[in-house]
């Protein structure tokens, strides 16, 4: 995986052979059932069989499928609606489920879900990508962990980079940033990796996505994460608070962005500089 | 209401002060300082420390002459520009009919850097031409190179001299003639040398991990982050606007770091690109302005190849030896550092 390791869980694996997912979705519900979670295979409904038969033949799964501790599930089961997910239903779903399991003596749920079918058109992923930060704010205050799958021979690295962005933890390597939901102190997000014009069309799609909401008028943005933000990303961040009459604040930026700030002379933009 | 020779103008009066003499220097400044005071305009002296205080010393106590102090103020042409152009402003807004100002760039940017700082003094003309200035740019013949003051000839419309007399320069190009030259640029020494790393096409982000791996050096971590933006931005630009290849080369030596970064294309159409922000502030225009405010020296040069930036990161090569180099009989002390001051009066 790219990047460190994140204080929640909150995976995208993008891979190019069908089997590739399994193996790693095994391992993160492996990790889970060692800790005591209730743990979820979500899978397309055509693949559901072949997974149950090979947990039968493994002894932690076999256990924990015998228990209910490890359920395999198709994405008609799991999800709301394959065709477009309703976003915060979902969420309320999932939620449900976590708490559930809770009540039941579980540590969590852990979810693990190959997701491609819900995400072949752009207006699936579009609604998805809501739905993506939607469920990162959940799990900042839920026992809820997740891993979403993504094909990407079927989906292309456009559409997989549109989606593995707003994942604190992902493994496609030219991808340069990340923007999900934060801690109570964090502020409204956080921002990792490096910005530039390179993925700047991703960029802006992420933060529409991430309908962020200021607080008493600020726009707050963890960047102690950023390596690199270019001066058309900056302008972008501080329109895009104007829009929603709040002040751009980025915590933890570096010296080398409050200088090129002040060169733009970027209205309604306060830095907070702490390397 | 505005006066002196530029009483009936508008715009910039921009002139050239060559003097062989303190006596000569004082002889012109003194009186158009003063005049200045007297008639109520803002009145500046941004000079070094050896000619502004010779200057302190012969003005009288009080004068309402005030002093932009620190090597800040020329220590890069477009952060020149940027912040003459806010100080302007801020005057002309609140009243001024005229501001008056004298000032030099520092002798050790009369060697090697002087490139762009002749590119400076061509853009000024149009750069300050939005508001009622009269100003002065003092040379002290004594140690300015010959070519050095042929380009002062060519980008200063006009020549203060004793006796309050100011005429017309012979040699003077309209800015955008003279910053259309294509000027050779001064070679680095470092260039002979095979580059540490040279990349071809590569992304900004690829260009940037090159610096890094290049490393900081003796350099300041504040010199070396700005250098990383204008590095991204200069590759942005030769992938975006530029023709392929781009080629991005990367030198270092203790006091520096150089990078050139060059295309088969023309370069930018805009003359006083990388002085000015683009007129239309498009946002995605500034990364070449950016770059000039992020490097300590920045030349652009084109030949049969293509173009060709090159950024300095650190110190250039050649500005010690000037340094040092003093007018006959003078008694040149080092030049201030840091960020321009403010002071006002004339003696501490």
């Amino acid at each position: 995986m790219s990047g460190q390791a994140l204080p929640y869980g909150h995976q995208c694996w993008a891979y190019d052979d069908p089997a590739g997912f399994t193996p790693r979705a095994e391992d993160f519900l492996r990790s889970g059932l060692a800790a005591g979670e209730q743990v979820w295979y979500v899978v397309a409904g055509s693949e559901a069989g072949a997974v149950r038969d090979r947990w039968r033949d493994l002894d932690l799964f076999a256990e924990a499928l015998s228990s209910g501790a490890a359920e395999v599930l198709t994405l008609d089961a799991a999800y709301s609606g394959v065709e477009v997910i309703d976003p915060a239903g979902q969420v309320s779903a999932y939620q449900m489920a976590t708490r559930m399991a809770l009540a039941a003596g579980y540590s969590g749920l852990r979810v693990a879900a190959a997701c491609t079918d819900l995400v072949r058109t752009p207006a699936q992923r579009a609604v998805f990508a809501s739905y993506e930060q939607q469920i990162n704010r959940m799990m900042r205050g839920e026992a809820f962990q997740g891993m979403c799958g993504y094909h990407r021979p079927t989906l292309g690295d456009r559409a997989v980079a549109e989606l593995a962005c707003l994942h604190p933890e992902h493994n496609v390597t030219d991808l340069l940033f990340r923007l999900y939901a934060p801690t109570a102190h964090q502020g409204h997000a956080v921002l990792v990796g490096e910005l530039d014009p390179a993925n700047h069309d991703l960029f802006r799609a992420a933060l529409e996505h991430s309908e962020l909401r200021p607080v008493d008028d600020e726009l707050i943005l963890d960047a102690s994460g950023l390596r690199f933000l270019d001066h058309r990303t900056l302008v972008h961040l501080s329109e895009y608070a104007q829009q929603r009459e709040a002040r751009l604040v980025l915590r933890g930026c570096s010296a080398g962005t409050v200088r090129l700030a002040a060169l733009l002379d970027l209205p309604g933009v306060s830095m907070e500089v702490t390397r | 209401m505005r006066t002196g020779p530029a009483a009936a103008e508008s715009g910039y009066l921009h002139e050239a002060l060559c003097y062989a003499s303190d006596d000569e220097l004082l002889a012109v400044a003194v009186p158009f300082l003063l005049d200045g005071v007297t008639a109520g305009e803002p009145t500046f002296v941004a000079l070094g420390e050896r000619t502004g205080g010779l200057v302190r010393s012969a003005l009288p106590v009080d004068s309402g002459v005030e002093f932009l102090t620190g090597a800040g103020v020329y220590a890069r042409p477009a952060a020149a520009i940027r912040m003459y152009r806010k100080l302007l402003a801020d005057l002309t807004a609140g009243g001024a009919d005229q501001i008056r100002i004298i000032g030099e760039v520092p002798p050790p940017s009369l060697g090697s850097t002087w490139d762009w700082w002749a590119r400076y003094e061509a853009a000024i003309n149009r750069a300050y031409d939005d508001w009622p200035l009269w100003s002065m740019c003092a040379y002290d013949t004594r140690i300015t190179p010959p070519d050095v003051l042929a380009d002062v000839a060519a980008t200063h419309p006009h020549i203060a001299t004793a006796g309050q007399r100011h005429l017309p320069s012979p040699d003077y190009l309209a800015p955008e003639s003279f910053l259309r030259q294509n000027r050779p640029a001064p070679p680095d020494p470092i260039q002979a040398y095979p580059p540490l790393l040279e990349l071809t096409d590569p992304t900004a982000a690829q260009a940037r991990s090159a610096v890094h791996q290049a490393g900081l050096g003796q350099l300041s971590t504040e010199d070396f982050d700005d250098f990383v933006i204008a590095v991204s931005e200069t590759v942005t630009n030769g992938l975006r606007h530029g023709s392929p290849p781009v080629r991005l080369r990367l030198w270092t030596a203790p006091d520096r770091i150089v990078a050139t970064v060059s295309d088969t294309g023309k370069g930018p159409d805009d003359p006083y690109a990388g002085l000015l922000p683009p007129a239309d502030s498009t946002p995605g225009g500034l990364g070449l302005w950016i770059t000039y405010q992020s490097c300590n020296h920045v030349t652009q040069h084109r030949d049969a190849n293509g173009f060709t930036l090159r950024l300095t990161a650190g110190q250039p090569p050649g500005l010690t030896a000037v340094t040092q180099s003093e007018p006959p009989g003078g008694e040149r002390r080092p030049g201030g550092s840091g960020d321009p001051q403010l002071s006002s009066g004339t003696r501490p």
